[in-house]
């Protein structure tokens, strides 16, 4: 069987009936991502020697009766800010192209105990975008190049996580968020891509940029997808006392029966790129076939600054030894060479205020989303920029208050395609769910895809 | 639910902050680049006015929880 753009719950299935093996599978993925990789600058390491140690043992596992679960056998690439034994750990930056870690980050240990193969270290927007990138140029592998078109950025910082599912090197990746690292490059590369509730996955053994916003979780071709991987790494972690004591088990019943209560804020998709607006208005009808539709009204808060402050500050801690020595001078982006320094200016009391007014962003999401399944919005106002555009050039609205309240809520939310623009590049529909609801958010992309078929079409890639 | 009012001019505040750093690290930036911090420093102390311009009780806790450790617990 021809494994590329295959789901995960079909490569599974076939795996455990021995239509393909484990080996196979992952010299496949380590073939497509040695000769396709450098095309879209999403690989940093190839890790053929762990990969193929690991392929070998699942296939015994398996030969023996010994299935481990849904990802047993299954090649992923994990984004190069999780630690990982046997390979640098770059976090994109070329200052720390040499870095190491002798441990692995708890997501790769819960990955390798379900069996998944670890095939790749995928590029990363250097330090994860905490130094203020201002365009695509900002990691050492080079601008995250979006299957769907030669001169259009994959999104970032999530870059590799999110071209390589697109482009069929892996059939699933990790990526993480901040605000928009795994949203944006799900949406940006036509894939779906779940920010998990704050605390449902360890961060332990990943780079920290902002240590009360920063989520690990899946891009795959499908919701689905990201669930069964969800499952693998969710849970709580003595290394992380951010993990969260709560159980999660994937809810994989068939979602198309129920009936969702959506919501739209009002004027989200206003000052969006006609494309994405026009694809979110048919979606809005399609989603009305899935349950109600109403529009809701937030109160007036000043989201975005508030998010903007408590990511600057703590990032500004994060990598304070990182600025205050001018090792930024060796980053890749122009721009990340001077503007932390400017990071000085903050005040704590603002600081401080932020995580006072983040309480009431948190009470005012929930106020909201009780009375809902899941708010809708575009997954970004715009298709993937041009490689060599400076995002301040762009026709975008100036604020993301989706993603603003999302990210410092830590709220749950996947994005999943919902069309394309005349040039061919991909939009997004993002679900976004109340705390711990990440089911609900990932049932309602599964019933919308049950319904649709824009995460079948695939780039041409060979 | 928070009152806002409207946010205080900033730009003196901006300036004496922009010096801050400039006395900082000024000798590592080129003039170009200094503009550019100084660009910075001002969308900081802007974001900062949208802040201060939410008027809150004093009741209303920073969402930063504190935990007393002890490691046989």
């Amino acid at each position: 069987m021809n494994p590329v753009f295959r789901s995960v719950r079909e490569l599974s299935a076939a795996i455990r009936e021995c239509h393909v093996s484990p080996v196979e599978l992952t010299e496949a993925f380590l073939d497509r991502l040695d000769r396709l990789g450098p095309r879209y600058n999403a690989v940093v390491t190839v890790t053929r020697e762990r990969a193929l140690g690991q392929a070998r043992r699942a296939e015994g596992e398996i030969a023996a009766g010994r299935w481990r679960g849904p990802l047993h056998g299954m090649p992923y690439g994990a984004k190069d800010l999780l630690a990982a034994t046997g390979a640098p750990t770059t976090w994109g930056a070329a200052p720390l192209r040499g870095q190491t870690f002798d441990t692995d980050a708890t997501v790769i240990r819960r990955l390798e105990a379900a069996g998944a193969v670890l095939v790749a270290k995928l590029a990363m927007v250097e330090l994860a975008g905490g130094m203020g990138y201002r365009q695509p140029n900002a990691s050492f592998t080079g601008p995250g190049i979006s299957p769907w078109g030669d001169d259009a950025w994959s999104g970032g910082s999530s870059s590799g996580s999110g071209s390589a599912v697109a482009a069929g090197l892996v059939p699933f990746a990790i990526g993480s968020e901040t605000w928009g690292s795994i949203l944006s490059p799900a949406a940006y590369c036509g894939v779906s891509g779940l920010r998990p509730t704050y605390g449902r996955v360890s961060r332990h053994g990943a780079m920290a940029l902002s240590w009360t916003l920063d989520k690990l979780g899946p891009l795959a071709l499908t919701a689905d997808d990201c669930g069964l991987v969800l499952d693998a790494i969710a849970g709580p972690d003595p290394h992380d006392p951010s993990a969260a004591d709560r159980p999660f088990t994937y809810d994989a019943r068939d979602p198309t029966d129920r009936r969702f209560r959506f919501g739209v804020v009002r004027g989200i998709a206003d000052g969006a790129e006609p494309a994405v607006r026009e694809a979110f208005a048919a979606s809005l009808e399609t989603l009305a076939k899935l349950g109600t539709v109403d529009e809701v009204t937030l109160a007036d808060l000043p989201y975005d600054a508030i998010t903007r402050t408590i990511l600057s500050a703590e990032a500004a801690s994060a990598f304070e030894d990182l600025i205050e020595s001018g090792a930024i001078a060796g980053l890749t982006a122009p721009e990340d060479h001077h503007m932390p320094y400017a990071r000085d200016a903050m005040l704590a009391k603002d600081y401080i205020k932020a995580l006072r007014l983040r309480a009431h962003v948190m009470r005012e999401a929930d106020r909201v989303l009780s009375r809902l399944d899941a708010l809708v919005a575009p997954g970004r106002p715009a298709t993937a920029p041009p490689l060599a555009r400076e995002f301040r050039d762009l026709h975008r609205p100036a604020r993301d208050p989706m993603g603003a309240i999302g990210n410092a809520a830590g709220l749950p939310a996947i994005a999943v395609p919902n069309g394309f623009s005349e040039s061919g590049l991909p939009t997004s529909l993002q679900f976004m769910g109340r705390a711990w609801e990440d089911n609900t958010v990932l049932a309602a992309a599964r019933a919308w895809q049950a319904i649709t078929d824009f995460h079948r079409r695939h780039p041409a890639i060979d | 639910m928070p009152r806002m009012s409207e946010p205080a001019a900033t730009s003196r505040e901006a300036d004496v902050l922009f010096e801050l750093v400039r006395g900082r690290y000024g000798d590592r930036l080129t003039p170009e680049q200094l503009e550019s911090v100084r660009r910075g420093v001002a969308a900081i102390v802007e974001q900062a006015a949208a802040l201060r311009a939410v008027r809150l009780d004093n009741a209303d806790e920073p969402v930063q929880r504190f935990v007393p450790f002890r490691a046989d617990e």
